[in-house]
């Protein structure tokens, strides 16, 4: 088990799974947008994307928990730093909409999760070349 | 904490890769627990210590401790 076969484990079935989660996000988001629909459709709609993020949580921790002790335990360094980089963005962005007119369109919670798997890669960056 | 396991393992003439592969763990996590960064959990040490048919006390060292695990 080298560091690449670890990406390769972490990667091959969490791409597809991730890439379905975004689709099912963002044809949600579009159909919301562009159908008319009822109340109870729109919602059974918005919801869509809940059966394949549940998919990508759980290959997400089956790998984990496939890890050995050390790849487990950057993972969770890496959480330990996006965790709080997540809450400093959105409360410095909750002080700043008070302070300032901030756009919603530029900062609303649509745009603002692409950071946290940022920072998730940040964290994860960071640990890593900290075992190197 | 000190160990001997890069020693040992040039001992066996294996590469870090061949040691990984017999502990089934990554290569970063042999060489991690080697430069003394990362210290193995007890059954890992166990492991390491039954594949080198040595006690742990002849491979792991507590009396000395090193940069391993700290911030």
């Amino acid at each position: 088990m080298n560091a690449t076969s670890t990406a390769h484990r972490f990667l091959y079935p969490g791409l597809p799974a991730a890439a379905l989660w975004i689709l099912s996000y963002l044809g949600a988001r579009l159909a919301l947008k562009t159908l008319e629909m009822d109340p109870w459709l729109r919602v059974t709609v918005a919801l869509i994307p809940v059966l394949p993020t549940a998919l990508f949580l759980w290959l997400i921790i089956a790998n984990i928990r496939g890890l050995d002790e050390l790849q487990r335990r950057i993972h969770l360094e890496a959480l330990a730093i996006a965790f709080p980089l997540a809450i400093l963005l959105l409360w410095t962005l909750g002080l700043l909409q008070v302070a300032i007119d901030l756009p919603a369109e530029d900062w609303s919670y649509r745009h603002v999760w692409v950071y946290l798997p940022l920072f998730y890669f940040v964290g994860l960056a960071i640990a890593r070349r900290r075992y190197e | 904490m000190k160990n001997r396991l890069r020693v040992m393992r040039a001992e066996n003439n294996w590469a870090q890769a061949d040691l990984a592969e017999r502990l089934e763990v990554s290569r970063q996590t042999v060489n991690a627990i080697e430069t003394e960064k990362y210290e193995p959990s007890l059954t890992l040490a166990f492991k390491i210590a039954r594949l080198f048919g040595k006690p742990i006390e002849e491979i792991f060292d507590p009396n000395h401790s090193g940069s391993a695990d700290k911030a």
